[in-house]
């Protein structure tokens, strides 16, 4: 063991003593915050340049509705009534009648001046809008820009056409506005967990709302992390333990400490720089979500799940990685094993999200405890606003613990081979040779 | 007393034998020499003893117990390829290995070795700023920190100026000179020949020399003549008795053939020239390492 520690001390020092380990520190959460920071500022940073279009109204309904709700929306919906600033575009809309001789001609001419920047764009309301159950062919909207999908104003023209469209189909049948006033009110489902009995007092808890924090954003964190700790900790060992292998590094160490330790130490030293890496981040998380009146939101119950999950998901990666590494015998090598290596790692995320959408289905359940799956989706599972059952975080854990045991055991016979063979390919064979024979 | 002892180890590689049915003894505080051309089995014979390779059949002995599977401790390893990590630092890594062999005193050792290998001044540099030659003497360093009671070297001289070389030479035999057993394996059959107690040779794997120099050359015989003359290889032409000629330059080494004498040689080569120098010898390692190696090679022959 004393070997054991020595090999992983000297490893974690190697890894955090240098420059790229902490700029990568540094760097990850830079980017995801400067990346979220891009998006809020290019979302405050809109295109509030005025827009022009022309709408060809075959039904003749509009007109007079559409000049009505866009001098409304410039009088009060494009300046930010405390700072006077613009946030929005002002809308300009010019109607053409509709030209049934040649109704392409006059479309190409729009759009050349779409092109020319003379105009924004333009509509084309189909003369049966009003009763398209008559004569759905011709009971159209259509929009006609440069970027016709993504565009804001579809948005803003849809609604204002169709509330109109409402209103007169409510008067043709003789009602009042006010007798109508709530037809098309739209009620929200408020989404709530479960009541519980305060374990305190006796009495009985309210739900809780489900939020998106809860329910989306911090399992979808713990998972990301999970996955970034492997792939910052324990991927660089099967190019580490390749180069040590080729500069006849381990046949060095080999004289003085067996394979296995050897290969323990390696991992143990790659899972201290992934653990201390969590800690500083969710260390940094917690003070940042406190600092934004956001603390009870942390689920503080899950970290230490979290951190043991985190442990024997990097044992059982970092005794793949190290195995993988050893059969390497160059950087091709290693670049042909890199994926079918790192799968036990990136499998999970495919499925995260069905997970986190129904955390209690029986695909969830068996899934979670399937060992390779189980650290990620397990914590999935728990950081989810539901309650799963007890044993299962548990009987996980249990087959976690195993399944490392036999991939340590694998990875150990693979390397042990593998650190001093030279010129033999890292084939499947290969490595199920290693792992029979030792 | 055997402080190593292989007992008809066999390892084979696939179809290739690299060891057969190996025999070896070697007597604590001795310096072993193994010799043999590339390929014939040293490494695979180091290595086995260092349990880095297991052998397919046969038993080793450390101190008269048997080590499979169990590592080595007291026990330095010096093998034919160097390797230390790069971007450490001298001290660090001297450290590093020092640790793993529970060294004492090992600031002291460390110290004590970076001076006489005249690497001191180079303690707080990384080992990928040394040249070679440095990096060989530091790992021989890394390989001796702990003192150990056997030294296992593959290799240690090649690629050292005879500077560096005597340094080693120094550092081994005071290393014996504390008790230490050490085994080497090398090419040059001039250190081999001044250095170790006892030679082994290897060849395709198998046992073909094991003794000291003095009883090998034994075997051998007085066959051999070193010869100087004014004319050089061009005198001994035609002259009887002699079965091969080693052409130096300076220096013919001739073997003799079966009951030549060495008298009618000499009379034959004053009759052509001028003799400089006439010595009847024993065959040196390099002869009779080359008289096992080659035997197939036809060398130039006036018998």
């Amino acid at each position: 063991m004393r070997k054991t520690l020595i090999i992983a001390l000297r490893e974690y020092k190697a890894a955090v003593r240098t420059k790229s380990f902490i700029v990568s520190l540094v760097l990850m959460p830079v980017l995801m915050g400067g990346s979220t920071a891009v998006s809020v500022i290019s979302q405050s940073k809109k295109d509030t340049s005025d827009k022009k279009f022309v709408v060809i109204d075959h039904s003749g309904l509009f007109s007079q509705v559409l000049h009505q709700h866009v001098k409304l929306r410039n009088d009060s919906a494009i300046f930010n009534p405390e700072t006077r600033e613009k946030i929005r575009p002002a809308y300009f809309v010019e109607f053409a009648d509709p030209d049934t001789a040649d109704p392409g001609k006059q479309k190409l001419g729009l759009s050349e001046r779409i092109a020319a920047k003379d105009l924004y764009g333009f509509f084309e309301i189909g003369p049966s809008v009003l009763h398209p159950e008559k004569d759905p062919d011709n009971a159209y909207i259509r929009f006609y820009s440069e970027n016709a999908f993504l565009d804001e104003t579809r948005g803003w023209f849809a609604n204002t056409v169709n509330n109109h469209l409402r209103q007169l189909r409510v008067a043709e049948l003789n009602l009042t506005p006010e007798s109508t006033k709530e037809l098309f009110t739209w009620t929200n489902i408020e989404g709530l967990g479960l009541l519980k009995v305060d374990e305190n007092t006796g009495s009985i808890r309210d739900a809780e709302k489900s939020n998106v924090v809860q329910s989306i954003l911090i399992p979808y964190i713990l998972v990301m992390l999970m996955f970034m700790m492997a792939i910052m900790g324990v991927t660089p060992l099967l190019t580490a333990v390749m180069e040590e292998k080729m500069e006849r590094i381990a046949e060095v160490l080999l004289a003085t400490v067996t394979p296995f330790q050897f290969m323990t130490g390696k991992i143990l030293g790659s899972l201290s720089v992934s653990l201390t890496t969590a800690a500083i981040y969710i260390l940094g998380g917690i003070i940042t979500m406190q600092q934004l009146g956001a603390g009870d939101k942390i689920p503080y119950h899950l970290l230490p799940w979290f951190f043991i999950y985190l442990v024997f998901f990097l044992i059982m990666a970092g005794s793949i990685m190290a195995a993988f590494g050893s059969a390497c015998n160059d950087n091709k090598d290693a670049q042909n094993v890199s994926f079918p290596a790192m799968l036990p790692m990136i499998m999970p995320l495919f499925v995260v999200w069905p997970v986190i959408q129904n955390p209690m289905s029986s695909f969830a359940t068996w899934l979670s405890l399937f060992p390779p799956f189980t650290p990620m989706l397990m914590i999935v599972r728990m950081a989810s606003p539901v309650s799963i059952p007890v044993w299962q975080p548990i009987t996980g854990l249990i087959g976690i613990i195993v399944f490392t045991v036999l991939s340590v055991w694998a990875g150990a016979r693979i390397f042990r081979t593998g650190i001093l063979m030279q010129g033999q390919k890292p084939t499947l064979a290969n490595l199920v040779k290693y792992v029979l024979k030792g | 007393m055997e402080i190593i002892e292989l007992h008809q180890v066999t390892k084979t590689f696939g179809p290739v034998k690299a060891v057969q049915n190996l025999d070896l003894k070697v007597p604590a505080g001795t310096i072993y020499g193994f010799i043999g051309p590339n390929g014939s089995g040293k490494t695979t014979t180091i290595r086995m003893i260092m349990n880095i390779l297991f052998p397919d059949s046969g038993n080793i002995y450390i101190h008269g117990k048997q080590h499979a599977n169990a590592r080595l401790e007291h026990v330095g390893y010096l093998p034919e390829e160097r390797g230390l990590y790069k971007k450490m630092k001298v001290f660090d890594v001297l450290k590093f290995h020092g640790d793993l062999k529970n060294t004492k005193n090992l600031r002291s050792e460390i110290k004590y070795w970076l001076k006489k290998l005249d690497l001191y001044d180079r303690i707080d540099k990384k080992v990928e700023t040394l040249s070679k030659g440095m990096t060989q003497k530091l790992q021989f360093i890394a390989t001796v920190i702990d003192r150990p009671e056997i030294i296992i070297l593959d290799e240690p001289f090649s690629g050292l100026d005879p500077v560096n070389a005597e340094i080693l030479k120094s550092s081994l035999l005071e290393l014996q000179k504390n008790g230490a057993t050490i085994i080497f394996s090398t090419h040059d059959m001039n250190m081999a020949e001044k250095m170790c107690d006892y030679i082994f040779m290897i060849y395709n794997g198998q046992k073909v020399l094991d003794g000291t120099l003095q009883s090998i050359q034994n075997n051998y015989g007085n066959d051999t003549v070193r010869l100087q003359t004014e004319s050089g290889i061009d005198a001994l032409a035609g002259i009887k008795g002699i079965e091969k000629i080693n052409d130096y330059g300076q220096v013919q080494e001739l073997r003799l053939a079966p009951g030549a004498e060495t008298q009618s040689i000499l009379a034959g080569a004053m009759k052509k020239t001028r003799i400089l120098k006439f010595e009847v010898t024993r065959p040196s390692l390099n002869d009779i390492f080359i008289r096992i190696a080659a035997p197939e090679r036809k060398e130039e022959s006036h018998a």
